[in-house]
């Protein structure tokens, strides 16, 4: 097992099942994602059979179990973005990524997360990739986001 | 204390304390369920059996409810009616429809309730379940695409299995049955016990089968195709065919499988009787030689892969021997094909057994001999009646045939095996009379209960005192087996452990069933026909001693050890 993984293990000294969530939580954060191997090792950690923690992590939104993408896009679910029509917009990313959220493509070009509420909602509807924002967004300005990104990525490869 | 409760305009009495579900079954009242088990507590899950409670705005989940004083209850009003169909609407939303090519045609609890709640048409259209069909067991089959998410199977192998091989992953409409990281069951910790398979409503879960292999081999015309019946399976038969306990089933079922192309049809029996030997004889050892004690049977395949995925520090304990089927195939590769002057590669054995864990057993790589397996097929009860049904062929109707030389004759110990408890009782009067100059006068084996309420029964044989113990279904087993250990207890020498609760009567290979009657009646026909056994102990089976005779050689000894012993290991899995 890693030794920062046993710095984590530490703060959980108590080895119970209600550490389970926390101390997934804070691999997630220190980490980024929770690999197989990890998830493994807290099983072996807790007592608790890797299937159900695998049931656990993957009922909640906020676990990824692969490293981000070069292109990491939230999509913004809060009230204001989703009526301003964030579905639609997911639903484009989606189709065009062929991922789910909490997933990553093939090439590890680009990764999908769906948070709540970033607050800016007067910019409404949003995503954020890479800790920047791209608001007001529609069908057409996300087509032109990708396309660009794909360029961007093609003339890094070529040059 | 009873109380009335109004049902429909009817009164009824009810137990304080129970569930509603339960009261109007009681009472004749039909309701349907899907996640409903008996013995396991409710999760109000599939809300099939919702009623109308008089005062109540919401309908209420019958399983999941206690009766109250002055209730009044309507189970099939129009609202009632009227949601419990559009659940199994919805439930129908995403499933295949393929009914015609399923194996569960005309046992699966969602046909029944479409037929039930009179579902004519698809009314809603729900997406497919993405998940490919999991072929990677070598015993359970799982077809995600049919599943349910009733959760039976996930509650059966966490709560009595204590496996967990699989569980819920992801939420709301992506919710599906799976192991860890959608891997395959056979990189997870499924020990292969089959028991999900057995409450499975629909097809979701099956045998992995092996008929087609069976078809083949005998199709070949090249290959001496050689059966084995296991004494169980013969209950099983009489059983669901309704054949009385006295006929000679094992004939019938011979004689409908030579109908079918079966060169030989041998009885299992036959290495029931020496397995029980030397687990005998290896219990006597290990008292002789203060070995590990207490000796734990191994001859149950999900229990054996149980401790060595999850309880490797108790793998000394288990008792080295072969299981039944191991020395059967074994026997038929070696002794039999040499006496035959068959090349054993041309032999094609095949186990007829009420359990599904005994394909992976035939599979593992220490039960081969210079690349050819001993069993090269494993049909469960299931299959069999699958198999012989394509030959149209009608048991009832089957005048017996006798099982073939020279593995036909069997004792009462061979039917015991079929049973929890049975076996602890066959080992014990085998040690008995190694202690009391080979006679089993004055033997007694009475069943009580300690105080935790687990089996144990102590023999007298001399100045010796024997304690003996027996437990099935995984998690009451482990538990049972730490505390013995951890209370250091000396007293008990032998535990006999059977993966499926109440042993093979109710193996995963049985036919399935939501009666909960059915192993117990199983059972008891084992118990009915083994008054009729060939001998009365395992020892007095002459052709058995004749094999030892023949390698110069007694229970236990070094020199049949090639036939009748093996070893067992540590597995990494994901747990
Ligand atoms: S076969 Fe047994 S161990 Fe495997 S998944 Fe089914 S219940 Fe669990
Ligand atoms: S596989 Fe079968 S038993 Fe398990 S949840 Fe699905 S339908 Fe229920
Ligand atoms: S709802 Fe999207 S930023 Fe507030
Ligand atoms: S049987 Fe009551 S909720 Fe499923």
């Amino acid at each position: 097992m890693k030794p920062e993984l046993d710095g984590i293990f530490q703060k959980f000294p108590n080895r119970q099942r209600e550490d389970l969530i926390p101390l997934l939580q804070q691999i997630q954060d220190d980490f980024g994602y929770l690999s197989n191997q990890i998830i493994t090792g807290v099983g072996e950690y807790l007592g608790i059979s890797v299937n159900k923690i695998y049931g656990v992590a993957t009922f909640y939104d906020n676990f990824r179990f692969g490293p981000v993408g070069r292109y990491h896009i939230r999509v913004c679910h809060g009230t204001a973005c989703h009526v301003a029509g964030t579905s639609t917009i997911l639903q484009e990313l989606e189709k065009q990524l062929r991922i789910k959220p909490g997933e990553t493509d093939k090439e590890g070009l680009f990764s999908l997360e769906v948070v709540s509420c970033i607050g800016a909602c007067g910019l409404a509807p949003l995503v954020e990739i890479n800790e920047e924002y791209f608001t007001h967004l529609n069908l057409e300005k996300i087509k032109d986001l990708l396309a660009g990104f794909r360029e961007k990525e093609q003339d890094t490869y070529e040059s | 204390m009873d109380f009335k409760i109004e049902v429909n305009n009817n009164l009824i009495s009810v137990h304080e304390g129970e569930t509603l579900l339960s009261a109007l079954w009681r009472n004749g009242f039909k309701v349907p369920t899907l996640c409903h088990m008996n013995h396991f507590s409710p999760t109000g899950a599939c809300r099939l059996c919702a009623v109308e409670v008089e005062g109540k705005r919401d309908l209420i989940t019958s399983c999941s409810y206690p009766v109250e004083k002055n209730m009044k209850v309507k189970t099939n009003s129009p609202r009632v009616i009227k949601a419990r169909k559009a659940l199994v609407e919805l439930l129908l939303s995403n499933h295949p429809d393929d009914c015609l090519y399923c194996q569960r045609n005309g046992n699966c609890e969602l046909q029944w309730l479409a037929e039930e709640m009179n579902v004519k048409e698809r009314k809603f259209f729900g997406e497919k379940n993405p998940d490919y069909p999991d072929h990677s067991s070598t015993s359970v089959f799982r077809d995600p695409g049919k599943c349910v998410l009733c959760s039976r199977c996930v509650r059966m192998c966490e709560e009595v299995q204590k496996v967990t091989a699989i569980d819920f992953i992801s939420r709301a409409n992506q919710t599906k049955v799976n192991s860890a990281f959608h891997k395959g069951l056979n990189v997870s910790s499924c020990i292969n016990c089959g028991q999900c398979i057995m409450v499975c409503p629909t097809a979701a879960l099956l045998d992995i089968s092996h008929i087609e292999k069976v078809q083949a081999a005998l199709d070949s015309g090249k290959k001496e195709v050689l059966f084995f019946i296991s004494p169980s399976t013969a209950a099983s038969v009489a059983e669901q065919v309704g054949i009385k306990s006295q006929q000679d089933i094992a004939g019938i079922i011979n004689a409908a499988l030579k109908k079918c192309g079966a060169d030989k049809v041998f009885n299992l029996g036959f290495a029931c009787d020496i397995n029980v030997l030397e687990e005998s004889a290896i219990l006597n050892d290990h008292m002789a030689k203060n070995l590990a004690m207490p000796l734990l049977s191994s001859c149950c395949p999900a229990w054996v892969q149980y401790v060595e995925e999850f309880r490797p520090e108790w793998l000394p304990f288990l008792a080295p021997s072969k299981s039944p089927q191991q020395i059967m195939g074994t026997l038929l590769k070696t002794h039999y094909s040499e006496k035959q002057k068959l090349n054993p590669a041309g032999v094609f054995s095949v186990a007829v057994m009420p359990c599904v864990g005994k394909k992976f057993e035939a599979s593992r790589e220490e039960m081969t001999r210079q690349g050819i397996s001993g069993v090269d097929a494993v049909l469960t009860v299931r299959e069999l009646f699958r198999f012989l049904r394509t030959f149209g062929i009608d048991l009832k109707s089957l005048a017996p045939l006798q099982v073939d030389e020279p593995f036909e004759k069997a004792s009462a110990a061979a039917w015991k095996m079929g049973y929890s408890g049975g076996k602890a009782e066959a080992v014990a009067l085998e040690l008995y009379k190694m202690n009391n100059k080979g006679s089993q006068d004055g033997f007694k084996f009475s069943v009580s209960k300690n105080l935790a309420g687990k089996k144990e029964t102590k023999i007298k044989s001399g100045k010796q005192q024997f304690g003996f113990a027996w437990t099935s279904g995984i998690e009451e087993a482990d538990s049972y087996l730490q505390q013995i250990i951890e209370d250091n207890r000396t007293d008990i020498h032998y535990v006999e452990v059977m993966g499926c609760p109440g042993g093979c009567a109710g193996g995963g290979g049985q036919p399935i069933s939501r009666n909960p009657e059915k192993p117990k009646n199983r059972k008891r026909l084992c118990q009915e026909m083994e008054k009729n056994a060939h001998f009365l102990s395992a020892g007095e089976n002459l052709a058995v001693m004749d094999l030892y005779m023949g390698k110069d050689a007694a229970p236990g000894s070094e020199k049949t050890g090639e036939w009748y012993h093996t070893h067992f290991r540590k597995r990494e899995v994901l747990k």
